[in-house]
């Protein structure tokens, strides 16, 4: 594995360059076509597509639920909705955008789609695995709206005991959907770790595996260790409620908090299974738009799998004020610190890429600023409420809540929709238009801060969390929060508009619009159907911006395809692959 | 996939499209699994923390409480899943060795060995549950002091239950496995789904050689 | 890097017969009542024994890839912290202070 940088041993292949085609007549877009083949494909980008469609579904959901709590909260008293249903509602748009979109959202959308290309293979390890594990989410989700349609659930996301052992409503839907998702999850996971360990093309070493690639290696690794702890608590609750089992009942001689161990040994990796994923796609966008070779790949690469090792040692932060000893008060506030160490790693390196470069401000690099600036914001608020002093104080306020929005909205959301515009002329072939894409962000980004800046100073000043009506002094900044919250909803719906609108009307994208080095972009847009017509090999790394683009083209010769200039090149053997 | 030719065509056709030969396949698939095996390690991780956690609160509970169970039938059981779990090694010796009557019959004695397994659980909970002995709420024997004895239940069988979840599972996997053998599908060439299911198994075998200490031999 | 070792019969009834006999083992010792610690002690460590003959000989793990055996350690090692640091909370909840 990684030993065999140490001892590399060389051997010859015999390459010709393969420039990608410009106008290729088949893609994997029209080359099977019809409902059914696509419901039954197993084609790693079809699949991503699939994904991004239903995730898209369930962002709107719960960006309409979130406006609804905005809506309601546009008065102190009651406006329209009751305290049962505005607990429902804000239940359901914390589940719905942790478990259906942040969770999956960019591993199966954009790793799904991007995973193999970059690694010049046909396809993921398990392709019906992968096919199975779309149906496994779309199952979870029929749960989940089901348990919204019969009942409704008011325990929030986090489902804590006794409260969702007693309340009424139908918990256990809601739940076992959760535990169904979970199994799409870990499925995800071991295929794409398998995938990056035994399908790289020849010459991939893990020196020059993208840094995309890593950050998804990190997330797989967290997702198979964390979802099935998720599994076994949902399990635990769900025969709580079903047969009154009393390990997390205090009323049947159980223990509440130790349920809040279990969930949050999940929960907290959790975070960084949204998270990581976007440092992966912010490395790629830095480069590619700076022009240069990325600052500090090992630290980048290493701080991924450290942020995914410290992550499993903190969850207890969320239980400050729960009743849990001392002793592991003290020692999880400290090991909070920590995890602020590899992340700021990554962004000194992401500065340090761009120090210098040629940049260029085309969409995908406006969003990295954007997710720069929201996410320092929301790692440094990190840091504060993960001091144990401070977070008595702040501890259940808006203060967590905005903190929280930043790192997953500020920093996730807008880290997916980069990734989403860095890879659109990939997965279509079609350009959407930069300027009303720039506009959009732009009022994401006021909408973003005008909703959720507030919030910080609300909860600073003690406004609780998860109340439908609140003291007067308050209500200048809730309002200002809903009117962001309406802009928000508004660049979303225009970021919609324009990308649908350029896959009928956009100018066509040239297989590398962006003058990547990277191996994606060396095959036609859209790809064809097995990727790439050739065995790529590759023989430089994937930021190496000052070598020629004719060394990153390179594949494996044919030998029918004699007449073309052959050449050899050295390509360092992996440990797995032979070609 | 089945073809009665034994020709050099049968040899490769199990390989799938994006891999590279057979042995990059067999290396994929058998990777796959360890990987599982780590999620299934700890998803039963989560209930042996709660045991753990309980009986480390509670150490008399625990030591009243498994004179409950039967340690003759829980050794019993013992013997029966390490039978089973040589058995399953035997038969991937014999897919190995293109041995595929071996191969169906070791199999046949795993699934029999498992069934053994479910029948002597069932008679067990049956045991209890006419005592009275039901998880948590349900919980109605009161030949035991200790007042958490409910919750030393609802652990046995949460625990024991989601194990024989497994070893259902495993029969299942195995009778596929007969049916794909009877159809001449495997070869020393390709064995895969064997191995595979076999590491499965094992795993349920060490999931029962920690359960049985623990829950039926306390005092 | 062999993944297709094959085992001899009589290893594996081998490996069998010392699984028999360790449960066995394991079963006897209850009888013999040894004092409060050293009863879990011993039942785990014939468990432990027990568990590994299993994972490097039924399931091959002496002589599959290091990667898979990294990951069967790994799973130990993150349940081990998941059990490890929930005690730092359940063993003391009753103190006030930590010690120091």
């Amino acid at each position: 594995m990684a030993t065999s940088e140490a001892s590399t041993t060389y051997k010859k292949i015999q390459v010709r360059r393969y420039k990608p085609e410009e106008n290729p007549e088949k893609n994997y877009l029209n080359e099977e076509k019809g409902l059914w083949a696509w419901l039954t494909t197993v084609d790693h980008k079809k699949i991503g597509l699939m994904y991004l469609a239903s995730i898209a579904f369930f962002f709107l959901v719960g960006g309409i639920l979130a406006l609804i709590l905005r809506t309601e909260l546009w008065t102190p008293a009651r406006s329209f909705l009751d305290a049962d249903l505005y607990n429902q509602v804000f239940t359901l748009h914390g589940a719905i955008m942790v478990f259906f979109f942040l969770v999956p959202s960019v591993p199966t959308v954009l790793g799904n789609f991007v995973l193999p290309l970059q690694l010049g293979a046909k396809d993921v390890a398990f392709p019906r695995l992968n096919l199975a594990s779309f149906y496994i989410y779309l199952i979870g989700a029929l749960f989940t709206l089901t348990a919204i349609l019969t009942g409704g659930v008011d325990t929030g996301w986090t489902f804590y005991t006794p409260y969702s052992a007693t309340t009424g409503g139908n918990v256990i839907m809601m739940t076992l959907g959760v535990f169904i998702l979970g199994f799409s999850s870990i499925l995800t996971g071991v295929n794409f770790i398998v995938t990056i360990h035994k399908l790289r093309s020849p010459g991939m070493t893990w020196a020059k595996l993208p840094l995309n690639l890593w950050a998804l290696y990190a997330t797989s690794i967290i997702q198979i260790l964390a979802t099935p702890v998720l599994a076994i608590t949902l399990l635990l609750l769900t025969m709580e409620r079903a047969l009154g089992i009393g390990i997390f009942d205090p009323a049947l001689g159980g223990d509440p908090v130790l349920y809040q161990h279990f969930f949050w040994f999940y929960s907290h990796p959790a975070v960084y299974i949204m998270i990581v994923p976007g440092f992966g796609i912010i490395s790629e966008v830095v480069s590619t738009f700076s022009k240069k070779i990325i600052f500090g790949y090992w630290a980048i690469a290493l701080s991924s799998l450290a942020i995914a090792f410290i992550g499993f040692l903190v969850w207890g932060h969320h239980m400050f004020t729960a009743g849990q000893s001392s002793l592991a008060n003290l020692v999880f506030s400290f090991l909070t610190f920590m995890v602020g160490i590899p992340t700021g790693i990554k962004i000194f390196n992401w500065v340090a890429t761009m120090y210098k470069g040629s940049i260029d401000m085309k969409t995908p690099m406006v969003y990295v600023m954007i997710f720069l600036f929201l996410f320092m914001i929301g790692g440094f608020t990190g840091i504060m409420v993960g001091a144990l002093s401070v977070d008595i104080h702040l501890h259940d306020t808006y203060y967590v809540v905005a903190h929280f929005h930043y790192v997953m909205v500020g920093g996730m959301v807008m880290a997916f929709l980069g990734g989403i515009h860095y890879w659109w002329p990939k997965m279509f072939g079609k350009m959407y238009s930069e300027l009303w894409a720039k506009i959009a962000a732009g009022i994401l980004f006021i909408g973003f801060n005008m909703t959720f800046l507030p919030q910080f100073i609300m909860g600073s000043q003690g406004m609780p969390r998860r109340y439908f009506n609140y003291l007067e002094q308050f209500q200048p900044f809730h309002q200002t929060s809903t009117v962001g919250a309406y802009l928000m909803g508004t660049g979303f719906l225009i970021v919609a508009i324009y990308l649908t609108y350029s896959l009928f009307k956009g100018k066509k994208a040239g297989p590398n619009p962006w003058g990547s080095r990277a191996l994606e972009w060396q095959t036609a847009s859209p790809p064809p159907l097995h990727n790439f017509e050739h065995i790529p090999v590759i023989i430089n790394g994937p930021y190496d911006y000052h070598k020629p683009m004719s060394e990153f083209q390179l594949g494996v010769a044919s030998k029918h395809n004699g007449h073309h200039a052959e050449e050899t090149v050295d390509v360092p053997e992996s440990a797995q692959e032979k070609a | 996939m089945s073809s009665t030719s034994a020709t050099e065509e049968k040899r490769l056709d199990h390989v799938q499209h994006h891999f590279v030969d057979s042995e990059q396949q067999f290396e994929s698939a058998k990777m796959g699994m360890w990987v599982f095996i780590v999620t299934e390690i700890l998803m039963f991780g989560g209930l042996f923390v709660a045991y753990i956690v309980y009986r480390s609160w509670y150490p008399e509970l625990y030591l009243e409480a498994s004179t409950q169970l039967n340690a003759f039938w829980g050794m019993v059981n013992t013997f029966v899943l390490i039978g089973s779990s040589l058995t399953v090694a035997m038969a991937i010796r014999s897919a190995q060795l293109n041995q595929i009557k071996g191969l169906i019959y070791n199999l046949y004695i795993t699934i029999g060995l498992a069934f053994t397994f479910m029948v002597i659980k069932y008679f067990e909970y049956s045991e209890k549950l006419g005592k009275g002995i039901a998880p948590g709420e349900y919980y109605t024997y009161d030949g035991l002091e200790h007042e958490k004895a409910n919750i030393f239940f609802s652990i046995y069988y949460m625990m024991t239950g989601l194990h024989g979840v497994h070893v259902t599972i495993g029969i299942g996997l195995m009778i596929w496995l007969v049916v794909k053998a009877k159809k001449n599908v495997f070869h020393s060439e390709y064995y895969t789904p064997v191995e595979i299911t076999g590491l499965y198994w094992h795993l349920v075998d060490i999931i029962w050689i920690f359960l049985f200490p623990l829950l039926y031999l306390i005092d | 890097m062999s993944g297709h070792h094959i085992s001899s019969a009589k290893f594996l009834w081998g490996i069998g017969i010392a699984l028999f006999f360790l449960t066995f083992v394991t079963v006897a010792v209850t009888w013999i009542q040894i004092p409060e610690p050293w009863n879990i002690v011993v039942a785990i460590g014939i468990a432990v024994v027990k568990a590994l003959l299993v994972v490097l000989f039924f399931m091959n793990l002496y002589w599959d890839s290091k990667f898979n055996s990294l990951l069967f350690i790994f799973s130990l090692i993150f349940f081990g912290l998941m059990i490890g640091i929930t005690l730092l909370d359940t063993l003391f909840r009753n103190d006030p202070t930590p010690l120091f």
